[in-house]
């Protein structure tokens, strides 16, 4: 008895003597993602490549990552926001929302680069005066390409009537999406059908609703319960020759038709562009939370041609 | 702050969490599901009042009698409707889902700058510090009700619910009101860990709760693991098993985190290191 004690209290005492960091020249970067995702994924690659380009990389040995990832889970999430911080980080790169909230809770100090996250208005960090947060950094997005995504579909089909859609209330980004989609297809004159899903396994059902109910198109907004089951969704509305919109580019190479959007590698190239300025410079001034820079459109061939459509007629949308 | 430290205050959050388990598993030997929603509902409350009128003491008032209301519905739902005690809770929790989304309007709700149970006792400055007392306070005031409670007779009237309904029926214990009472009291609980939770973090958020059952039922599982080592019957010490369990648990995951796993094992090296800390009485005996 005894002796298990004492082995679980050595253990205890042993894990408690991690040592709090020696102050290296190294830079140390904390990074927290919440869960795996491929698409979110981009994100963090563009912002090591970014500081990579900086002159700042792991393999050099100028740069150390801490990287911890949540697993969805959100007491872990906190106690990995802990974490990062217990290590005196330089600075705390934060992907996506919930973990740029996390970030900025946590610490008034400390920089915060966050990527695909929306802005902080949106994401209600600003405070009374609408100022957002002293020590929130990085990039974010707001809502308007969705305007010129709602745009598309009249251009490329104007022929389309009823726009179906899914996603997931659970998401901020989502339910945000989706009353812009809502305002949009108001103005286009076109109708949208919605339905809301809980979880991947919900979507299949959720679709075939939709394309029982006349859907001519249908747009897949950013809602990560969309891009975890987005397969089923090309697959079933591919059955009824319903041409997928979308504003992630990494949909497209799913099977999307088209996309209009931020490009999730550059959003956290973005981000990593101004950590890096932070690192050489070791200031912040000049900085602070921007707009997403680079939105581009992403056209799928194969599925195309399916529709009679080619590039070029895209190109003459582009001018 | 020290990270082990934060993990502690983490844990002492949980604490009423524990209690609620406590309460429903081992005194009503319903695992009580509702857990999940009537958390969330607690957070949600808070939220919704912190950022609306800025006074703490109602936001965890109101988030408790949230969870006391939630309780009530799963106990009537399983009593009086005779529906099956997990299936209430299933019920009562899945309905509370679309309750706290449209009570938010939105899923997350950040606290920044707002005022927070932590803010209390200001005339100690360091900020951690300040946050452990007050927690540390919390649990004691819960911990001291909580064991006077089920001491006075109708404490045990509610115990003796769980231990054995036919008897204490005989006894003229209206056991049916007993589970509706204790299922009350247990979400009453929960939902005042949930508005301490989102308070600590800084905001509510719709997916939560998921998955807090299971935390609650591992931290009060490896509390009991610890007090039958000490061969403890008292409500009292088992109490603080709970609450030694909830700690344990938090320090774990703090452990596996400060260990830096492939973060695609997390959950799987935190597993195993609850089961070799559980099963460390029988481990030698097993080997």
């Amino acid at each position: 008895m005894k002796s298990i004690l004492s082995l679980i209290l050595s253990l205890f005492l042993f894990s408690c003597n991690t040592p709090t960091n020696k102050k290296s020249s190294v830079p140390v970067v904390g990074f927290l993602d919440l869960l795996q995702d491929e698409t979110l994924a981009k994100a963090k690659q563009g912002f090591f490549d970014a500081l990579a380009k900086g002159g700042f990389s792991e393999k050099d040995s100028t740069l150390k990552v801490i990287y911890r990832n949540a697993q969805g889970d959100q007491p872990t999430l906190i106690q990995a926001c802990d974490y990062l911080l217990s290590q005196k980080v330089d600075l705390i790169a934060t992907n996506p929302t919930l973990s740029t909230i996390t970030a900025v809770q946590k610490t008034k100090d400390i920089p915060v680069f966050m990527m695909v996250s929306p802005s902080p208005a949106n994401a209600k960090l600003n405070d009374k005066d609408g100022n957002p947060p002293k020590n929130l950094f990085g990039v974010y997005e707001t809502l308007d390409y969705i305007d010129t995504s709602v745009a598309l579909i009249k251009s490329i089909l104007p022929k389309a009537k009823k726009v179906g859609t899914i996603y997931n209330q659970a998401e901020p980004q989502s339910v945000d999406a989706y009353n812009e989609i809502k305002k949009q297809c108001n103005k286009s004159g076109l109708l949208l059908e919605s339905l809301p899903v809980n979880n991947s396994s919900e979507t299949q059902l959720a679709v075939q609703s939709l394309i029982n109910k006349g859907i001519d198109v249908f747009f897949a907004l950013p809602d990560n319960t969309v891009f975890a089951s987005f397969e089923t969704i090309a697959k079933t509305c591919d059955e009824k020759k319903i041409p997928v919109f979308t504003s992630e580019a990494g949909l497209v190479a799913r099977g999307a038709l088209v996309s209009y959007g931020a490009d999730m590698y550059q959003w956290g190239y973005q981000s990593g562009e101004q950590a890096v300025q932070f690192l050489k410079t070791k200031s912040l001034a000049g900085l602070k939370p921007e707009l997403v820079k680079v939105r581009k459109m992403v056209f799928n061939k194969e599925v195309g041609a399916k529709y009679g459509l080619t590039s070029a007629s895209i190109d003459e949308f582009n001018k | 702050m020290n990270f082990y430290l934060a993990a502690l205050m983490l844990g002492l959050g949980f604490i009423s969490l524990g209690f609620g388990i406590f309460i429903s598993m081992r005194i009503f030997n319903i695992p009580d599901i509702t857990t999940d929603g009537s958390y969330t509902l607690g957070g949600v409350i808070s939220a919704i009042i912190i950022s609306k009128y800025g006074s703490v003491p109602v936001a965890l008032l109101l988030s408790f009698i949230g969870g006391l209301i939630a309780g009530s519905c799963t106990g009537f739902i399983h009593t009086k409707l005779k529906v099956n005690a997990l299936l209430a809770g299933i019920l009562v929790m899945t309905a509370l889902y679309s309750v706290n989304l449209s009570l938010m309007g939105r899923s997350n709700i950040p606290l920044l700058n707002l005022p927070v149970v932590f803010d209390w006792f200001s005339f100690i400055n360091d900020a951690a510090l300040r946050e452990l007392a007050i927690l540390i306070l919390i649990t004691l005031c819960l911990l001291l009700f909580l064991s006077w409670l089920l001491k006075t007779d109708f404490g045990i009237a509610m115990r003796a619910t769980g231990n054995s309904e036919t008897m204490v029926r005989s006894l003229g214990v209206d056991s049916l009101k007993m589970k509706i009472i204790g299922l009350a009291l247990a979400n009453g609980l929960t939902a005042l860990s949930g508005s301490l939770i989102t308070q600590y973090q800084g905001f509510a958020d719709i997916n939560m709760g998921i998955g807090i059952v299971i935390l609650g039922l591992g931290s009060v599982m490896i509390g009991e693991t610890f007090m039958n080592l000490f061969k403890v019957k008292s409500i009292f010490f088992r109490l603080i098993g709970v609450i030694i369990g909830t700690i344990i648990f938090r320090m774990i995951l703090a452990i596996v985190l400060s260990l830096g796993v492939d973060p695609n094992l997390l959950k799987l090296i935190t597993a195993l290191i609850v089961l070799i800390v559980v099963s460390l009485p029988n481990l030698r005996k097993a080997l």
